[in-house]
């Protein structure tokens, strides 16, 4: 593996950034992937926790895949959800671990944060709380999390190496990362993975 | 890369068509990417 980044960590936070802005502002705004109630059925949601979460809970939901999917989490469990966006993660995870749980989702896009601050209050979750950051360097302190969940989001990430260190940081020992995210099966010439426009469109 | 950050155990579960029907579909199939979960675990 390669220690050298193929675009600047920072440049591409901020592509990353002014899109999911528009996704938070606009989630109906036309992406190339699909948002919201309809995706979250398509990624195998349970259908009952996708028809009983609020419209503007889950209107920005645009994860790729369903961190749930090979297991569920337990009650009383600590968890960080990396790049939360509009909380719909957060929102299931919140179901699944109880009241005597905590999920702390993590952001860096204040328009995503205020939606999913929005959203659990709105559910009464207050086992659910989010915090401004980025996931190169989480406002979490060591061995906290029994579980961390994602979607969606490393890939986003010029870094990855330096994410996964993270995780290991904030996880306890026996910890848990489930996460869902994309991965190709054939592989990205190597201009295309220097264009950061390819990265995020 | 999770094996090289230390995680054992690994599970990954089948392919999403995740972009099929949206607009990155014809970039999706041209690398054939899907969506995926994953269970790894940090070492007791």
């Amino acid at each position: 593996m390669s220690d050298v980044l193929p675009v600047d960590p920072t440049a591409l936070r901020e592509e990353v950034k002014t899109k999911y802005r528009a996704v938070a502002v606009n989630p109906h705004g036309g992406y190339h992937f699909h948002t919201g109630r309809p995706l979250a059925h398509r990624l195998g949601y349970a259908d009952d926790v996708v028809a009983r979460t609020p419209d503007r809970a889950i209107e920005a939901f645009a994860g790729v895949g369903n961190p749930f999917s090979l297991g569920a989490l337990r009650p009383g469990e600590r968890v960080v959800d990396l790049g939360s966006g509009g909380g719909f993660d957060c929102l299931v995870a919140a179901g699944q671990v109880g009241p005597n749980g905590r999920v702390v989702g993590v952001d860096m896009t204040e328009e995503m944060l205020s939606r999913s601050r929005a959203a659990a209050v709105a559910l009464g979750l207050r086992q659910a709380e989010f915090r401004h950051g980025v996931i190169e360097d989480l406002p979490i302190e060591a061995g906290w999390a029994d579980v961390v969940i994602s979607n969606g989001v490393i890939n986003l990430c010029a870094d990855k190496r330096q994410v996964f260190a993270e995780i290991m940081r904030v996880l306890k020992p026996g910890g848990r990362l489930q996460f869902a995210d994309i991965a190709n099966g054939k592989e990205v010439p190597a201009g295309a993975l220097r264009n950061i426009d390819l990265w995020t469109d | 890369m999770l094996e090289q950050s230390g995680f054992v155990d690994i599970e990954i579960g089948p392919p999403v068509d995740t972009f099929g029907g949206a607009g990155g579909e014809s970039k999706a199939r041209l690398f054939e990417v899907y969506g995926y979960a994953f269970l790894a675990h940090k070492s007791k």
